[in-house]
Protein backbone atom coordinates (compact mmCIF):
# COMPACT_ATOMS: atom_id res chain seq x y z
CA UNK A 1 0.00 0.00 0.00
CA UNK A 2 2.61 2.82 0.65
CA UNK A 3 4.78 1.14 -1.82
CA UNK A 4 1.70 2.38 -3.78
CA UNK A 5 1.39 5.69 -2.63
CA UNK A 6 4.72 6.44 -3.21
CA UNK A 7 4.61 4.91 -6.64
CA UNK A 8 1.80 7.44 -8.03
CA UNK A 9 3.75 10.60 -6.82
CA UNK A 10 6.00 10.94 -9.54
CA UNK A 11 3.89 11.07 -12.19
CA UNK A 12 1.51 13.57 -10.72
CA UNK A 13 4.58 15.72 -9.71
CA UNK A 14 5.81 15.59 -13.12
CA UNK A 15 2.55 16.13 -14.65
CA UNK A 16 1.85 18.86 -12.60
CA UNK A 17 5.15 20.43 -12.67
CA UNK A 18 4.95 20.18 -16.57
CA UNK A 19 1.43 21.93 -16.52
CA UNK A 20 2.86 24.66 -14.34
CA UNK A 21 5.38 25.25 -16.74
CA UNK A 22 2.88 24.58 -19.97
CA UNK A 23 0.62 27.27 -18.47
CA UNK A 24 3.17 29.81 -18.31
CA UNK A 25 4.45 28.59 -22.15
CA UNK A 26 0.62 29.03 -23.07
CA UNK A 27 0.52 32.47 -21.88
CA UNK A 28 3.41 33.86 -23.79
CA UNK A 29 1.84 32.01 -27.04
CA UNK A 30 -1.09 33.71 -26.23
CA UNK A 31 0.10 37.18 -25.85
CA UNK A 32 3.19 36.82 -28.37
CA UNK A 33 5.27 37.92 -25.63
CA UNK A 34 7.27 36.01 -23.35
CA UNK A 35 7.75 38.82 -21.19
CA UNK A 36 3.87 39.36 -20.33
CA UNK A 37 3.91 35.55 -19.26
CA UNK A 38 7.29 36.35 -17.53
CA UNK A 39 5.79 39.38 -15.64
CA UNK A 40 6.18 39.54 -12.33
CA UNK A 41 3.71 38.11 -10.22
CA UNK A 42 4.09 40.30 -6.84
CA UNK A 43 6.63 37.13 -5.23
CA UNK A 44 10.12 39.24 -6.33
CA UNK A 45 11.47 42.73 -6.33
CA UNK A 46 10.55 44.36 -9.92
CA UNK A 47 13.38 43.98 -10.70
CA UNK A 48 14.04 40.56 -9.84
CA UNK A 49 10.47 39.65 -10.79
CA UNK A 50 11.05 38.59 -14.69
CA UNK A 51 14.01 36.94 -14.28
CA UNK A 52 13.01 35.14 -10.96
CA UNK A 53 9.64 33.51 -13.47
CA UNK A 54 11.99 32.49 -16.10
CA UNK A 55 14.33 30.48 -13.68
CA UNK A 56 11.43 29.10 -12.25
CA UNK A 57 9.83 27.62 -15.68
CA UNK A 58 12.89 26.53 -16.42
CA UNK A 59 13.25 24.85 -13.00
CA UNK A 60 9.94 23.19 -13.26
CA UNK A 61 10.27 21.79 -16.94
CA UNK A 62 13.57 20.41 -15.75
CA UNK A 63 12.23 18.78 -12.92
CA UNK A 64 9.33 17.17 -14.08
CA UNK A 65 11.19 15.90 -17.07
CA UNK A 66 13.70 14.61 -14.83
CA UNK A 67 10.85 12.91 -12.48
CA UNK A 68 9.97 11.17 -15.98
CA UNK A 69 13.68 10.10 -17.21
CA UNK A 70 14.50 8.66 -13.59
CA UNK A 71 11.60 6.76 -12.66
CA UNK A 72 12.94 3.81 -13.64
CA UNK A 73 16.22 3.96 -11.83
CA UNK A 74 16.41 3.27 -8.63
CA UNK A 75 17.46 5.89 -5.71
CA UNK A 76 20.44 4.31 -4.75
CA UNK A 77 24.23 5.49 -6.15
CA UNK A 78 25.17 5.23 -9.91
CA UNK A 79 22.60 6.21 -12.34
CA UNK A 80 19.98 6.18 -9.42
CA UNK A 81 22.30 9.00 -7.98
CA UNK A 82 20.39 11.19 -10.61
CA UNK A 83 17.09 10.04 -10.11
CA UNK A 84 17.82 11.23 -6.28
CA UNK A 85 18.87 14.27 -7.49
CA UNK A 86 16.03 15.26 -9.63
CA UNK A 87 13.84 13.69 -6.31
CA UNK A 88 15.50 16.18 -3.88
CA UNK A 89 15.48 18.91 -6.06
CA UNK A 90 11.62 18.60 -6.80
CA UNK A 91 10.93 18.36 -2.48
CA UNK A 92 13.65 21.59 -2.34
CA UNK A 93 11.45 23.49 -5.06
CA UNK A 94 8.41 22.91 -3.00
CA UNK A 95 9.45 23.88 0.19
CA UNK A 96 11.13 26.86 -1.06
CA UNK A 97 7.49 27.67 -2.64
CA UNK A 98 5.69 27.06 0.71
CA UNK A 99 8.23 29.74 2.51
CA UNK A 100 7.93 31.98 -1.23
CA UNK A 101 4.62 32.10 -1.07
CA UNK A 102 3.68 32.25 3.22
CA UNK A 103 6.03 35.48 2.74
CA UNK A 104 3.95 36.86 0.07
CA UNK A 105 0.75 36.15 1.70
CA UNK A 106 1.85 38.44 4.93
CA UNK A 107 3.88 41.04 2.49
CA UNK A 108 1.47 41.56 -0.85
CA UNK A 109 -2.04 39.95 0.38
CA UNK A 110 -3.14 40.74 -2.99
CA UNK A 111 -0.90 39.08 -5.53
CA UNK A 112 -1.65 35.40 -6.77
CA UNK A 113 1.28 32.85 -7.18
CA UNK A 114 1.18 32.91 -11.13
CA UNK A 115 1.88 29.06 -10.40
CA UNK A 116 -0.25 28.84 -13.42
CA UNK A 117 -0.31 31.46 -15.18
CA UNK A 118 -2.80 33.71 -15.58
CA UNK A 119 -5.23 31.35 -14.05
CA UNK A 120 -3.34 32.07 -10.70
CA UNK A 121 -4.40 35.89 -9.79
CA UNK A 122 -6.59 34.75 -6.92
CA UNK A 123 -4.74 36.47 -3.89
CA UNK A 124 -2.59 33.72 -2.08
CA UNK A 125 -4.72 31.67 0.84
CA UNK A 126 -4.04 29.13 2.82
CA UNK A 127 -4.68 26.78 0.04
CA UNK A 128 -2.32 27.71 -2.19
CA UNK A 129 0.37 27.07 0.65
CA UNK A 130 -1.23 24.03 1.48
CA UNK A 131 -0.81 22.78 -1.59
CA UNK A 132 2.70 23.09 -1.97
CA UNK A 133 3.23 21.61 1.20
CA UNK A 134 1.33 18.36 -0.07
CA UNK A 135 3.60 18.70 -3.12
CA UNK A 136 6.68 19.02 -0.69
CA UNK A 137 5.67 15.90 0.89
CA UNK A 138 5.14 13.67 -2.56
CA UNK A 139 8.19 14.31 -3.46
CA UNK A 140 10.03 13.81 -0.27
CA UNK A 141 8.18 10.29 0.10
CA UNK A 142 9.47 9.68 -3.61
CA UNK A 143 13.09 9.88 -2.49
CA UNK A 144 15.06 6.38 -2.47
CA UNK A 145 11.87 4.97 -4.19
CA UNK A 146 12.90 1.84 -6.03
CA UNK A 147 12.35 2.07 -10.08
CA UNK A 148 8.30 2.21 -11.05
CA UNK A 149 7.18 -0.85 -12.55
CA UNK A 150 3.57 -1.13 -14.51
CA UNK A 151 1.19 -2.73 -11.57
CA UNK A 152 1.64 -6.43 -11.82
CA UNK A 153 -2.54 -7.29 -11.22
CA UNK A 154 -5.46 -5.80 -12.16
CA UNK A 155 -6.21 -5.28 -8.16
CA UNK A 156 -2.93 -3.62 -8.03
CA UNK A 157 -3.86 -1.25 -10.58
CA UNK A 158 -7.11 -0.59 -9.11
CA UNK A 159 -5.54 0.57 -5.98
CA UNK A 160 -3.05 2.98 -7.80
CA UNK A 161 -5.78 4.48 -10.05
CA UNK A 162 -7.85 5.21 -6.52
CA UNK A 163 -4.90 6.53 -4.71
CA UNK A 164 -4.45 9.29 -7.57
CA UNK A 165 -7.77 9.96 -8.34
CA UNK A 166 -8.02 10.79 -4.28
CA UNK A 167 -4.94 12.85 -4.56
CA UNK A 168 -5.84 14.88 -7.95
CA UNK A 169 -8.85 15.47 -5.82
CA UNK A 170 -7.03 16.69 -3.04
CA UNK A 171 -4.81 18.57 -5.06
CA UNK A 172 -8.16 20.04 -7.00
CA UNK A 173 -9.41 21.12 -3.59
CA UNK A 174 -6.19 22.84 -2.56
CA UNK A 175 -6.23 24.65 -6.02
CA UNK A 176 -7.87 28.42 -6.33
CA UNK A 177 -7.37 28.05 -10.25
CA UNK A 178 -9.89 25.36 -10.06
CA UNK A 179 -12.57 27.72 -10.09
CA UNK A 180 -10.91 29.79 -13.16
CA UNK A 181 -10.70 26.96 -15.33
CA UNK A 182 -14.37 25.94 -14.89
CA UNK A 183 -15.65 29.43 -15.16
CA UNK A 184 -13.72 29.75 -18.28
CA UNK A 185 -14.94 26.66 -19.97
CA UNK A 186 -18.64 26.90 -19.37
CA UNK A 187 -17.75 31.00 -20.38
CA UNK A 188 -20.01 32.91 -22.88
CA UNK A 189 -19.44 35.97 -23.75
CA UNK A 190 -21.76 38.93 -23.16
CA UNK A 191 -23.35 40.10 -25.92
CA UNK A 192 -22.40 43.68 -24.58
CA UNK A 193 -18.54 42.60 -24.94
CA UNK A 194 -18.58 40.18 -28.07
CA UNK A 195 -16.99 41.16 -31.03
CA UNK A 196 -19.20 40.35 -33.97
CA UNK A 197 -18.36 41.81 -37.85
CA UNK A 198 -20.55 44.50 -39.66
CA UNK A 199 -20.50 42.21 -42.27
CA UNK A 200 -22.62 39.50 -40.17
CA UNK A 201 -24.95 42.05 -38.50
CA UNK A 202 -25.80 43.26 -42.64
CA UNK A 203 -26.46 39.54 -43.38
CA UNK A 204 -28.54 38.82 -40.05
CA UNK A 205 -30.32 41.94 -41.01
CA UNK A 206 -30.54 41.45 -44.74
CA UNK A 207 -32.57 37.90 -44.42
CA UNK A 208 -34.98 39.34 -41.47
CA UNK A 209 -38.31 40.15 -41.87
CA UNK A 210 -37.75 43.20 -41.12
CA UNK A 211 -35.33 44.05 -44.12
CA UNK A 212 -37.90 42.58 -46.26
CA UNK A 213 -41.04 44.87 -44.94
CA UNK A 214 -38.58 48.39 -45.44
CA UNK A 215 -36.38 47.09 -48.45
CA UNK A 216 -38.89 49.12 -50.70
CA UNK A 217 -38.10 51.95 -49.14
CA UNK A 218 -34.48 52.30 -48.78
CA UNK A 219 -33.15 54.29 -51.23
CA UNK A 220 -28.86 53.18 -51.55
CA UNK A 221 -27.38 49.69 -51.42
CA UNK A 222 -24.89 50.75 -48.69
CA UNK A 223 -25.76 52.00 -45.15
CA UNK A 224 -25.29 55.68 -44.64
CA UNK A 225 -24.11 55.04 -40.74
CA UNK A 226 -23.41 51.85 -38.72
CA UNK A 227 -23.00 52.65 -34.90
CA UNK A 228 -23.25 49.92 -31.62
CA UNK A 229 -24.33 50.48 -28.32
CA UNK A 230 -24.34 47.45 -26.42
CA UNK A 231 -26.24 44.60 -27.34
CA UNK A 232 -27.73 46.48 -30.40
CA UNK A 233 -25.75 47.17 -33.45
CA UNK A 234 -27.59 50.22 -35.77
CA UNK A 235 -27.73 50.62 -39.47
CA UNK A 236 -29.19 53.65 -40.64
CA UNK A 237 -30.29 53.22 -44.86
CA UNK A 238 -31.80 56.66 -46.71
CA UNK A 239 -34.77 56.53 -48.31
CA UNK A 240 -38.15 57.84 -49.23
CA UNK A 241 -41.73 57.46 -47.87
CA UNK A 242 -44.72 58.44 -49.26
CA UNK A 243 -42.53 61.09 -51.25
CA UNK A 244 -40.29 62.47 -48.47
CA UNK A 245 -37.02 61.38 -47.43
CA UNK A 246 -36.35 59.41 -44.70
CA UNK A 247 -33.74 57.57 -42.47
CA UNK A 248 -34.70 53.57 -42.33
CA UNK A 249 -32.75 52.70 -38.87
CA UNK A 250 -32.74 49.23 -38.20
CA UNK A 251 -31.32 48.12 -34.56
CA UNK A 252 -30.01 44.20 -35.07
CA UNK A 253 -29.65 42.39 -31.70
CA UNK A 254 -25.87 41.13 -31.31
CA UNK A 255 -25.73 37.46 -30.80
CA UNK A 256 -24.58 34.29 -32.86
CA UNK A 257 -28.15 32.95 -33.63
CA UNK A 258 -29.03 33.36 -37.39
CA UNK A 259 -32.01 35.03 -36.48
CA UNK A 260 -31.66 37.96 -34.44
CA UNK A 261 -34.30 40.35 -32.80
CA UNK A 262 -34.35 43.36 -35.23
CA UNK A 263 -36.08 46.45 -34.40
CA UNK A 264 -37.28 49.24 -36.79
CA UNK A 265 -38.03 52.97 -36.96
CA UNK A 266 -38.79 55.47 -39.82
CA UNK A 267 -37.54 59.11 -39.06
CA UNK A 268 -38.39 62.40 -41.20
CA UNK A 269 -34.58 62.94 -42.51
CA UNK A 270 -35.26 66.62 -42.16
CA UNK A 271 -36.55 67.06 -38.66
CA UNK A 272 -35.87 63.42 -37.49
CA UNK A 273 -39.57 62.59 -36.14
CA UNK A 274 -40.69 59.54 -35.65
CA UNK A 275 -42.88 58.14 -38.68
CA UNK A 276 -43.21 54.76 -38.11
CA UNK A 277 -43.02 51.70 -35.75
CA UNK A 278 -40.73 53.93 -33.20
CA UNK A 279 -39.78 50.28 -31.80
CA UNK A 280 -36.33 52.15 -30.93
CA UNK A 281 -37.79 53.99 -28.25
CA UNK A 282 -38.50 50.73 -26.34
CA UNK A 283 -34.60 49.23 -26.18
CA UNK A 284 -33.92 52.70 -23.84
CA UNK A 285 -30.55 53.34 -25.31
CA UNK A 286 -28.98 56.48 -26.39
CA UNK A 287 -30.80 59.52 -28.00
CA UNK A 288 -28.37 59.88 -30.87
CA UNK A 289 -30.81 59.36 -33.10
CA UNK B 1 -12.39 78.48 -21.77
CA UNK B 2 -9.80 81.12 -23.40
CA UNK B 3 -6.70 83.13 -22.96
CA UNK B 4 -6.77 86.23 -20.61
CA UNK B 5 -6.93 89.55 -21.97
CA UNK B 6 -7.01 90.97 -18.34
CA UNK B 7 -6.96 90.06 -14.84
CA UNK B 8 -8.29 91.89 -11.46
CA UNK B 9 -8.77 90.65 -8.00
CA UNK B 10 -12.33 90.99 -9.02
CA UNK B 11 -12.98 90.75 -13.02
CA UNK B 12 -11.30 88.30 -15.08
CA UNK B 13 -11.39 89.52 -18.95
CA UNK B 14 -11.28 86.38 -21.24
CA UNK B 15 -10.54 85.81 -24.91
CA UNK B 16 -12.83 83.02 -26.11
CA UNK B 17 -14.54 81.74 -29.19
CA UNK B 18 -17.67 83.53 -28.82
CA UNK B 19 -15.30 87.01 -28.30
CA UNK B 20 -14.61 88.66 -25.01
CA UNK B 21 -15.85 88.02 -22.01
CA UNK B 22 -15.79 89.51 -19.01
CA UNK B 23 -16.39 87.33 -15.86
CA UNK B 24 -17.02 88.33 -12.41
CA UNK B 25 -14.91 86.46 -9.78
CA UNK B 26 -16.12 85.24 -6.07
CA UNK B 27 -14.86 86.16 -3.13
CA UNK B 28 -13.49 82.70 -2.59
CA UNK B 29 -12.08 82.48 -5.97
CA UNK B 30 -8.87 80.84 -6.30
CA UNK B 31 -6.55 80.22 -9.21
CA UNK B 32 -3.88 77.40 -10.44
CA UNK B 33 -1.02 77.77 -12.72
CA UNK B 34 1.30 74.48 -11.23
CA UNK B 35 0.10 75.27 -7.61
CA UNK B 36 -2.20 77.78 -6.05
CA UNK B 37 -2.54 81.27 -6.18
CA UNK B 38 -4.48 83.83 -6.28
CA UNK B 39 -6.32 84.73 -9.16
CA UNK B 40 -4.84 88.58 -9.72
CA UNK B 41 -1.26 86.62 -10.02
CA UNK B 42 -2.48 84.91 -13.01
CA UNK B 43 -0.55 86.27 -16.43
CA UNK B 44 -1.96 88.09 -19.90
CA UNK B 45 -2.17 85.48 -22.29
CA UNK B 46 -2.58 82.54 -20.23
CA UNK B 47 -4.78 79.70 -21.54
CA UNK B 48 -7.65 79.44 -18.79
CA UNK B 49 -10.71 77.44 -18.37
CA UNK B 50 -12.74 78.45 -15.61
CA UNK B 51 -15.18 76.75 -13.06
CA UNK B 52 -18.73 78.82 -12.26
CA UNK B 53 -19.68 79.24 -8.42
CA UNK B 54 -22.78 78.14 -9.33
CA UNK B 55 -23.72 76.36 -12.20
CA UNK B 56 -25.57 78.18 -14.72
CA UNK B 57 -24.15 81.49 -12.71
CA UNK B 58 -22.04 84.41 -13.47
CA UNK B 59 -19.24 84.41 -10.67
CA UNK B 60 -16.45 82.14 -11.24
CA UNK B 61 -14.88 80.78 -8.49
CA UNK B 62 -11.73 78.72 -9.63
CA UNK B 63 -9.73 79.23 -12.97
CA UNK B 64 -6.99 76.65 -14.16
CA UNK B 65 -4.31 78.39 -15.72
CA UNK B 66 -2.10 76.63 -18.92
CA UNK B 67 -3.40 73.06 -17.24
CA UNK B 68 -1.96 69.89 -19.27
CA UNK B 69 -1.45 66.55 -19.14
CA UNK B 70 0.47 63.93 -20.89
CA UNK B 71 -0.87 60.29 -20.43
CA UNK B 72 0.68 57.79 -22.60
CA UNK B 73 3.94 55.14 -23.02
CA UNK B 74 7.71 56.42 -22.46
CA UNK B 75 9.50 55.98 -25.71
CA UNK B 76 12.22 57.85 -25.46
CA UNK B 77 14.09 59.52 -22.57
CA UNK B 78 16.72 62.25 -23.06
CA UNK B 79 18.54 63.48 -19.82
CA UNK B 80 17.39 62.73 -16.52
CA UNK B 81 14.19 65.24 -16.80
CA UNK B 82 13.32 64.99 -20.56
CA UNK B 83 10.77 62.45 -22.16
CA UNK B 84 8.99 61.31 -24.99
CA UNK B 85 5.58 60.32 -24.76
CA UNK B 86 3.37 58.15 -26.84
CA UNK B 87 -0.27 59.32 -26.23
CA UNK B 88 -1.35 56.22 -28.79
CA UNK B 89 -1.97 56.50 -32.86
CA UNK B 90 -5.31 59.26 -32.31
CA UNK B 91 -3.07 61.53 -30.05
CA UNK B 92 0.28 61.18 -31.14
CA UNK B 93 3.05 61.80 -29.03
CA UNK B 94 4.17 64.58 -26.35
CA UNK B 95 7.35 66.00 -25.04
CA UNK B 96 7.72 65.98 -21.18
CA UNK B 97 10.15 67.87 -18.96
CA UNK B 98 10.12 67.08 -15.34
CA UNK B 99 10.14 70.48 -13.39
CA UNK B 100 13.39 70.14 -10.57
CA UNK B 101 10.94 70.84 -8.13
CA UNK B 102 8.88 67.93 -8.72
CA UNK B 103 11.36 65.32 -9.83
CA UNK B 104 11.45 63.80 -6.32
CA UNK B 105 7.45 63.79 -6.04
CA UNK B 106 7.01 62.34 -9.71
CA UNK B 107 9.81 59.70 -9.15
CA UNK B 108 8.12 58.65 -5.94
CA UNK B 109 5.09 57.63 -7.80
CA UNK B 110 6.93 56.82 -11.47
CA UNK B 111 9.19 54.71 -10.23
CA UNK B 112 10.55 53.53 -13.95
CA UNK B 113 10.96 56.49 -16.10
CA UNK B 114 11.96 54.23 -18.86
CA UNK B 115 11.14 53.43 -22.60
CA UNK B 116 8.07 50.86 -22.67
CA UNK B 117 6.31 52.47 -19.01
CA UNK B 118 3.51 54.28 -18.60
CA UNK B 119 3.53 57.71 -17.27
CA UNK B 120 0.63 60.13 -16.63
CA UNK B 121 1.34 63.60 -15.33
CA UNK B 122 0.32 66.88 -15.14
CA UNK B 123 1.76 70.59 -15.25
CA UNK B 124 2.16 73.55 -17.36
CA UNK B 125 1.92 73.71 -20.97
CA UNK B 126 4.48 75.43 -22.56
CA UNK B 127 5.15 75.73 -25.94
CA UNK B 128 6.12 72.32 -27.26
CA UNK B 129 6.66 70.58 -24.12
CA UNK B 130 4.76 70.19 -21.26
CA UNK B 131 6.61 70.79 -17.58
CA UNK B 132 5.71 67.95 -15.52
CA UNK B 133 4.33 69.06 -11.48
CA UNK B 134 1.92 66.69 -10.23
CA UNK B 135 2.08 62.85 -10.85
CA UNK B 136 -1.80 62.26 -12.09
CA UNK B 137 -1.84 58.41 -10.56
CA UNK B 138 0.82 55.42 -9.36
CA UNK B 139 2.72 54.00 -12.07
CA UNK B 140 1.73 50.06 -12.83
CA UNK B 141 4.07 47.97 -12.42
CA UNK B 142 3.64 46.15 -15.79
CA UNK B 143 4.74 47.83 -18.80
CA UNK B 144 2.55 49.27 -21.07
CA UNK B 145 1.96 46.47 -23.52
CA UNK B 146 0.65 44.58 -20.73
CA UNK B 147 -2.20 45.17 -18.79
CA UNK B 148 -3.68 42.52 -16.43
CA UNK B 149 -6.78 40.82 -17.30
CA UNK B 150 -9.98 42.25 -15.96
CA UNK B 151 -12.39 38.68 -14.41
CA UNK B 152 -14.86 37.36 -16.55
CA UNK B 153 -18.46 38.84 -16.82
CA UNK B 154 -20.76 36.27 -16.26
CA UNK B 155 -24.56 37.15 -17.53
CA UNK B 156 -24.68 41.26 -18.93
CA UNK B 157 -21.97 43.93 -17.94
CA UNK B 158 -23.27 45.85 -14.50
CA UNK B 159 -25.19 48.86 -15.50
CA UNK B 160 -24.42 51.35 -14.18
CA UNK B 161 -20.60 50.86 -13.84
CA UNK B 162 -18.30 52.57 -11.41
CA UNK B 163 -14.60 53.38 -11.24
CA UNK B 164 -12.13 56.66 -12.07
CA UNK B 165 -12.80 59.43 -14.36
CA UNK B 166 -9.77 61.09 -15.67
CA UNK B 167 -9.44 64.43 -17.75
CA UNK B 168 -7.55 64.95 -21.48
CA UNK B 169 -6.43 68.24 -23.38
CA UNK B 170 -8.66 69.17 -26.15
CA UNK B 171 -6.02 68.19 -28.76
CA UNK B 172 -7.86 68.91 -31.81
CA UNK B 173 -11.13 69.14 -30.56
CA UNK B 174 -13.41 72.70 -29.70
CA UNK B 175 -11.62 73.84 -26.11
CA UNK B 176 -15.05 73.61 -24.62
CA UNK B 177 -16.62 70.32 -26.27
CA UNK B 178 -18.66 68.81 -23.27
CA UNK B 179 -18.25 64.99 -24.10
CA UNK B 180 -15.43 61.92 -23.12
CA UNK B 181 -13.29 59.64 -24.37
CA UNK B 182 -14.66 56.02 -24.17
CA UNK B 183 -11.84 53.40 -23.83
CA UNK B 184 -14.39 50.33 -25.22
CA UNK B 185 -15.77 51.75 -28.58
CA UNK B 186 -16.99 49.24 -31.02
CA UNK B 187 -13.68 47.63 -32.90
CA UNK B 188 -15.53 46.98 -35.96
CA UNK B 189 -16.72 50.62 -36.69
CA UNK B 190 -14.51 53.25 -34.27
CA UNK B 191 -10.97 54.05 -33.70
CA UNK B 192 -9.70 50.91 -33.30
CA UNK B 193 -9.51 50.78 -37.40
CA UNK B 194 -7.73 54.22 -37.49
CA UNK B 195 -5.08 52.85 -34.65
CA UNK B 196 -4.12 49.57 -37.03
CA UNK B 197 -4.12 51.71 -39.88
CA UNK B 198 -1.47 53.71 -37.77
CA UNK B 199 -0.19 50.83 -36.30
CA UNK B 200 2.20 50.75 -39.25
CA UNK B 201 3.48 54.66 -39.59
CA UNK B 202 4.61 54.79 -35.97
CA UNK B 203 7.30 51.94 -36.41
CA UNK B 204 8.79 52.21 -32.85
CA UNK B 205 10.08 49.72 -30.67
CA UNK B 206 8.23 50.94 -27.48
CA UNK B 207 5.16 52.53 -28.84
CA UNK B 208 2.31 50.94 -27.87
CA UNK B 209 -1.19 50.63 -29.35
CA UNK B 210 -3.73 50.35 -26.47
CA UNK B 211 -6.22 48.76 -28.95
CA UNK B 212 -3.86 45.91 -29.26
CA UNK B 213 -3.52 45.08 -25.40
CA UNK B 214 -7.02 43.99 -24.65
CA UNK B 215 -9.84 45.15 -23.48
CA UNK B 216 -8.32 46.64 -19.92
CA UNK B 217 -9.26 46.61 -16.42
CA UNK B 218 -12.74 47.17 -17.05
CA UNK B 219 -15.55 45.34 -18.59
CA UNK B 220 -17.38 47.96 -20.61
CA UNK B 221 -20.28 47.25 -23.07
CA UNK B 222 -18.90 48.13 -26.59
CA UNK B 223 -20.11 51.64 -28.06
CA UNK B 224 -19.90 54.54 -30.46
CA UNK B 225 -19.02 58.13 -30.81
CA UNK B 226 -22.11 59.62 -30.44
CA UNK B 227 -23.77 57.73 -27.89
CA UNK B 228 -24.44 59.21 -24.89
CA UNK B 229 -23.81 58.29 -21.28
CA UNK B 230 -25.13 60.03 -17.48
CA UNK B 231 -21.43 60.58 -15.56
CA UNK B 232 -21.77 60.78 -12.16
CA UNK B 233 -18.65 62.71 -10.14
CA UNK B 234 -19.61 60.77 -6.66
CA UNK B 235 -16.98 63.37 -4.51
CA UNK B 236 -19.08 66.19 -5.88
CA UNK B 237 -22.16 64.59 -6.26
CA UNK B 238 -22.77 66.13 -9.83
CA UNK B 239 -24.41 63.50 -12.62
CA UNK B 240 -24.74 65.09 -16.81
CA UNK B 241 -25.60 63.43 -19.45
CA UNK B 242 -22.36 63.66 -22.13
CA UNK B 243 -21.99 62.15 -25.31
CA UNK B 244 -18.69 60.14 -26.22
CA UNK B 245 -16.89 62.20 -28.14
CA UNK B 246 -13.39 60.45 -29.16
CA UNK B 247 -12.08 57.31 -28.29
CA UNK B 248 -10.01 57.07 -24.86
CA UNK B 249 -8.19 53.54 -25.32
CA UNK B 250 -5.13 54.80 -23.62
CA UNK B 251 -7.58 54.89 -20.65
CA UNK B 252 -7.84 50.84 -20.69
CA UNK B 253 -3.88 50.56 -19.87
CA UNK B 254 -4.31 52.10 -16.36
CA UNK B 255 -5.97 49.83 -13.74
CA UNK B 256 -5.92 52.75 -11.22
CA UNK B 257 -8.22 53.92 -8.37
CA UNK B 258 -8.84 57.21 -7.15
CA UNK B 259 -8.27 57.68 -3.66
CA UNK B 260 -9.31 61.24 -2.52
CA UNK B 261 -12.86 61.06 -1.79
CA UNK B 262 -12.83 57.28 -0.86
CA UNK B 263 -11.45 54.15 -2.75
CA UNK B 264 -13.21 54.04 -6.14
CA UNK B 265 -13.46 50.48 -7.92
CA UNK B 266 -10.22 49.83 -10.14
CA UNK B 267 -9.58 50.83 -14.06
CA UNK B 268 -10.72 54.32 -15.66
CA UNK B 269 -14.05 54.25 -17.06
CA UNK B 270 -14.26 57.36 -18.87
CA UNK B 271 -11.86 60.35 -20.25
CA UNK B 272 -13.63 63.50 -19.89
CA UNK B 273 -12.62 66.55 -22.04
CA UNK B 274 -11.33 69.67 -19.33
CA UNK B 275 -14.35 71.34 -19.62
CA UNK B 276 -16.66 68.25 -19.06
CA UNK B 277 -14.33 67.26 -15.88
CA UNK B 278 -14.77 70.59 -14.51
CA UNK B 279 -18.37 70.98 -15.47
CA UNK B 280 -18.90 67.74 -13.10
CA UNK B 281 -16.93 69.45 -10.27
CA UNK B 282 -13.47 68.14 -10.64
CA UNK B 283 -10.17 69.40 -9.97
CA UNK B 284 -7.92 69.47 -12.94
CA UNK B 285 -4.98 69.33 -10.35
CA UNK B 286 -6.53 66.18 -9.17
CA UNK B 287 -6.40 64.27 -12.05
CA UNK B 288 -9.54 61.71 -11.61
CA UNK B 289 -12.60 61.33 -9.54
CA UNK B 290 -14.91 58.65 -8.59
CA UNK B 291 -17.17 58.12 -10.80
CA UNK B 292 -20.63 56.38 -11.66
CA UNK B 293 -21.60 55.73 -15.21
CA UNK B 294 -24.71 55.09 -16.67
CA UNK B 295 -25.15 54.01 -20.28
CA UNK B 296 -27.61 56.19 -22.11
CA UNK B 297 -28.37 57.94 -19.16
Amino acid sequence: MLTTVRDVQIPLLAALLLGACASKGWRAVQTRSIVAAMDATGLFPLRLGRPMMVAMCVTELGLGLGLIATAGRAGAGGAGLLATVVRVGAALFFLLAVAVLNETRQRRPQAGCGCFGDLSETPIGWRTIARAGVLCAAAAVTIRLPPLRMPSSASTAALWLAIAAFELALIAFLSPELGEVLVRLGYSEPCELRRLPVGQTLTALHSSSQWRRYAGQVSTSAPADVWREGCWRFVVYPGSARGRPVDIVFAVYLQARRRPPVRVAVLDADTDEVLGRAELARLGLSTRL
Amino acid sequence: MGWILDVSPHILVLHTRQGEQRLPLAACAQAWRGSKLPPAALRRGDHVIVRRQFPGGPAVDRIWAQAGRVTGTIVEREGPTALLIDEGPAKGRKIVVIAAEATGRIQVRFPRLEPGYLIDVIGLKHDGFLQALIPATSQPPYRAGHPPTPPLVSGHVPDPVSGTAVWHEPGEEPDDLLGLAYPALDPETSCERAGAAAKGAAGDLHAVDPHATGPGCVRLPYLSVGSTLRLQNECAKRSRLLPVTSCGAMARLFCDRFVTCGTSRKGRIADLTMAAFVELGGMLEDGCFNATMTIGG
